[in-house]
């Protein structure tokens, strides 16, 4: 993901590639070999002492976040970091705390706001096409893991978890830009192949009334690229929502929406400026920089990835201890 | 680029990629799982002298394309590297995983072959360096086709556009010099990213054919259509076309009718069926006067 974002900064005129940083010192041969014309340093704080830098792109192990936002946030650097914003929501917790008293900008990595068929959804629920939301069924899966596995990624107190986290927590946050603050959570997880979890299935319910069900699993075959499938219902009828299509069902027409069936493909929404990656990345990017340049709020800021963290910690929380779990009420 | 027919079938079908909808793609995997069924339709290509197949190395793909009996009198265009094949296999087993993975599909004459540059492979591996990865990769994506008669070669779009962003021309130089001195062939970049890529190449002085998307409805044609139709107009590079249907949004009527006046070279075809196979090329031969 770091070189990712390298390449796609690269890529942005207002943007100016000034230094990279990695522990791992064999990487700055890489950084040579591809041609970036970058500084390298495998000690973070010289970078940050020797290079006159605005903003910074985190993109480490989960568990590392906070310890590096900290040494960022003393020189007041605006940061995107990639998701999810940290191993626990305690860490996560902090990292807003210490962001909130300060002006810099910052974004987390939650992809799928920036990918248009997604905000296309978006803007038709915000439309009331559905009218009143009640139900929702959603799932997304990928198949990867069909062994056991080594590294942090694996993990759970340097990654955080496994499925949900690192995989359920895109559609998670779809979920929550989708119907707001979620209020009970009923989870559980599967281990079937690494310590964390492999797959999970959650009943959430959403302070707006919405309820419905989330399936992950990264142990599935058939999924060469992760794939997502959301339905919603609403008074107005339903609306289906994958990575390739949005499909209506209408029982009254809404504006141009005729009753019954309407069909939005991905392909007629138009594409990006720039790819490199997956869709949504360029656009990631260049909101980031944009919101840095114009002292703006990027659409997904560290409080839309707390606000994801508590979901997911829900979810951990209630399979652990085989119990519905209602958000925040630590906070009594 | 003699070897290149003006129609090239593509293989995103038969290896379940669907821009429609997710059943489309269940339903490709099923079906191409069978290596007969990528015959069939291999054959529907022949017979309509279709002799040009764009394919990565995945293991049905290579499995029709061995029981296929007019392989040897095709044109087979590798896709290199299999990025997603890679991309699944380095999540499970490390990007050295990945690679020593693939070389156990070898047989023993291609192990010993590779054998001595697997250790520099591997020691490439390690120390990271891109540039005699990329080279280590190429030898070993490449091995899968030695039997056949090779058109061209086609860098993998992300690793082009990898190299597009990260303003390294090397890549594209080593790409072309292997291919051109190793396997005596045409070397092709695809991109998804033509209307930046085309300048880039021009500014580098770098001249290679160039595969990236055209069509009616300018799907993945970046930053624009009408950039990337003005570039293809103006400009002499040899430009092969795909995504010519727009990920299945447009008939081979529609699509060819929009094609007749673009400077393009070749046009890659894909097909999910025998009887889509005998209309779509019909089509296209009609319509281009083929």
């Amino acid at each position: 993901m770091g070189i990712l974002h390298t390449a796609l900064v690269n890529m942005i005129p207002q943007a100016q590639l000034s230094a990279l940083s990695d522990i791992n010192k064999g990487l700055a041969k890489y950084v040579k070999d591809s041609g970036l014309q970058a500084p390298f340093f495998a000690d973070l704080s010289q970078m940050l002492r020797e290079v006159d830098l605005d903003a910074v792109f985190i993109s480490t192990p989960a568990f590392t976040n906070l310890p590096l936002v900290e040494q960022c946030l003393e020189r007041n650097l605006d940061i995107f970091l990639e998701k999810p914003l940290a191993h626990t929501l305690e860490a996560a917790k902090k990292m807003v705390s210490l962001v909130s008293q300060k002006t810099i900008v910052h974004a987390s990595g939650y992809l799928f706001a920036h990918i248009a068929l997604f905000q296309e959804a978006k803007k038709l629920l915000e439309e009331k096409v559905l009218g009143n939301l009640f139900r929702f069924r959603s799932s997304i899966y990928i198949s990867e893991v069909f062994s056991s596995r080594k590294g942090w990624y694996y993990d759970r107190a340097k990654s955080g978890g496994g499925a949900v986290i690192n995989i359920a927590s895109h559609l998670l946050y779809l979920l929550f830009w989708y119907f707001g603050p979620v209020r009970e959570i009923y989870a559980k997880t599967q281990s079937l192949y690494s310590e964390v979890d492999d797959a999970a299935t959650a009943l959430l319910g959403f302070a707006s009334g919405v309820e419905g069900t989330l399936d992950v699993s990264w142990s599935i075959p058939g999924y060469r690229l992760s794939y997502l499938d959301l339905l919603i219902e609403g008074d107005n009828g339903t609306l289906e929502l994958t990575n390739d299509y949005i499909k209506l069902y209408l029982y009254k027409s809404h504006k141009k929406y005729p009753k019954e069936w309407t069909t939005i493909h991905k392909i007629d929404l138009g594409c990006s400026k720039f790819e490199l990656g997956g869709e949504g990345y360029f656009e990631e990017d260049l909101e980031f920089i944009h919101c840095c340049l114009k002292r703006k709020k990027p659409t997904v800021s560290f409080k839309e990835g707390l606000e994801v963290q508590k979901i997911i910690e829900a979810i951990y929380r209630s399979a652990e201890e085989r119990r519905s779990v209602r958000m925040g009420e630590d906070d009594r | 680029m003699n070897e290149l027919g003006k129609l090239i079938l593509g293989s995103n079908a038969f290896e379940g990629v669907s821009f429609i909808s997710r059943s489309q793609s269940v339903h490709y995997m099923e079906y191409f799982s069978r290596a007969e069924n990528i015959v069939a339709i291999l054959e529907a290509a022949f017979n309509l002298g279709v002799k040009t197949f764009m394919c990565s190395n995945c293991e049905n793909i290579m499995a029709a394309l061995g029981e296929f009996k007019g392989n040897r009198e095709i044109a087979v265009l590798p896709v290199i590297p299999n990025a997603y094949e890679y991309a699944r296999e380095a999540s499970e087993k490390g990007v050295l995983g990945a690679v020593i993975s693939k070389a156990k599909g070898f047989s023993m004459y291609q192990k010993v072959r590779l054998g001595l540059r697997a250790l520099a492979k591997i020691k490439s591996v390690i120390s990271r360096d891109v540039l005699n990865l990329l080279a280590e990769l190429v030898h070993f994506e490449l091995a899968s086709f030695e039997k056949y008669n090779l058109g061209g070669v086609i860098l993998h779009g992300q690793i082009t556009d990898l190299a597009l962003s990260s303003h390294n021309p090397h890549i594209i130089d080593i790409f072309q010099n292997l291919i051109k001195e190793t396997y005596k062939v045409q070397p092709v970049l695809a991109t998804h990213n033509l209307g930046i890529l085309l300048p880039q190449l021009m500014d580098w002085k770098i001249r290679i054919p160039v595969m990236a998307p055209l069509n009616k409805k300018g799907f993945m044609m970046r930053p624009s259509q009408e950039e990337c139709e003005k570039l293809i107009r103006e400009t002499d590079y040899y430009f092969i076309a795909k995504k010519i249907f727009a990920g299945g949004r447009l008939t081979p009527e529609e699509a060819f009718a929009y094609l007749t006046d673009k400077k393009a070279g070749s046009f890659v075809v894909g097909v999910g069926s025998v009887s889509e196979a005998y209309h779509t090329f019909s089509v296209a031969k009609s319509i281009l006067k083929i």
